[in-house]
């Protein structure tokens, strides 16, 4: 009786000795690092100053497909890694009304990517890299190819979302607006 | 005199600023982590003591495993949690991609799944990516109400997409990583 009390108890607190290893394990192995690191960057941008972000925005606002560069890469990149989430989302006032949904795909689409990198884009959704990552470190690999390429692939896949996001709003956009016509 | 104590002035005060900017970026950093770091952290580490401790974990290793190891499977993955009636419910907080994450963190711990699919996984994972936050994130945009009319179904259907894609991209780009 005794003895199966104690399997028992021990059973119920050998998963929480489970779950406080795991976190001992990300407490130490990987907070202090992004302690530092968030401080860094935190002062950085307080240094860079939000007038210049704005300033660098504007040119995103110009028309044309050749500002694709600019609205659907550079501007969320630049918006993400010095506004971070949500506030890089604000930049959006910058563009054109129907290349809006484009650019917050865009943006947001790259508010994980460098996690690996810049953990200040996003301290509060870190797992959404990390979880893989703790994996990946404790079956012995090397992080940081993982994470530039994280970064890497990022750029490429919120240039395309862009793209596609803007194909489709403008096929809806035009649909909705010869509905309009009809009506008128 | 007088210049020696302007320029002094000047130094005095560039210095406290830099050192005050520094001093706050310190202090909004330490604010984050135990906000919302360390008690994300806290909530992982009890699901991970479950799921491990309680052998749910065989049982999603056998699940997850093959699934994830696969790009056809991580191909599946990505296209189920873009589907557009599943993807705003999905995103908040990023809770679902973190805690999949994690739980596959653990098989790729383990051996279970190559090292190589950890790049298409970190996109298979999270194909939703801020679709419950369309209409705020717009409106934090400026946009018109019209737009966001137009936006939000435009950005669902193009995740559907765009999803799966990127894990074929992100595949591509794996080649030679961990080999």
């Amino acid at each position: 009786m005794l003895q199966a009390i104690e399997t028992g108890a021990e059973y119920f607190i050998g998963i929480f000795q489970e779950g406080a290893a795991w976190f001992e394990g990300v407490v130490v192995g990987i907070v202090p690092l992004l302690i530092i690191l968030l401080t860094g960057v935190n002062a950085l941008i307080a240094f860079i100053g939000q007038e210049r972000i704005n300033r660098f925005a504007e040119l995103a606002g110009r028309e044309g497909w050749q500002y694709s560069f600019i609205r659907y890469l550079a501007l969320p990149v630049v918006a993400v890694v010095a506004l971070t989430n949500p506030m890089a989302y604000t930049l959006g006032t910058f563009v054109p009304e129907r290349n809006k949904p484009a650019f917050y795909d865009s943006a947001v689409s790259f508010v994980h990517p460098p996690l690996g990198i810049l953990p200040h884009v996003n301290p509060g959704e870190l797992f959404v890299w990390l979880g893989i990552a703790t994996g990946i470190a404790s079956a012995g690999f090397a992080l940081t190819p993982l994470a530039v390429r994280y970064f890497l692939v990022g750029l490429v896949v919120i240039f395309m979302r862009g793209l596609v996001t803007q194909f489709i709003v403008d096929r809806m956009m035009a649909r909705r607006d010869a509905a309009n016509a009809a009506t008128a | 005199m007088e210049t020696l104590n302007r320029t002094l002035e000047t130094i005095g005060k560039g210095v406290g600023g830099v050192v005050g900017k520094i001093y706050q970026a310190g202090r909004d950093t330490i604010d984050v982590v135990i906000r919302t770091v360390l008690p994300f952290i806290a909530f992982v580490g009890l699901i991970v003591g479950i799921v491990n401790g309680t052998g749910i974990g065989e049982l999603l290793a056998q699940t997850l495993a093959p699934l994830a190891s696969s790009l056809g499977g991580l191909l599946l993955m990505s296209v189920i949690i873009a589907l557009p009636v599943l993807s705003p419910v999905l995103g908040p907080g990023a809770v679902i991609a973190q805690v999949i994450g994690t739980l596959l963190g653990t098989q790729f711990g383990e051996g279970n799944i190559q090292p190589q699919y950890a790049l298409p996984a970190l996109f298979a994972i999270n194909p939703q990516v801020g679709c419950d936050f369309i209409p705020v994130g717009l409106s934090l945009g400026e946009a018109e109400p019209e737009t966001v009319e137009v936006g939000v179904p435009a950005i669902l259907f193009s995740r559907m997409i765009t999803g799966p894609a990127a894990v074929v991209i992100a595949y591509f780009a794996s080649f030679g990583l961990y080999a």
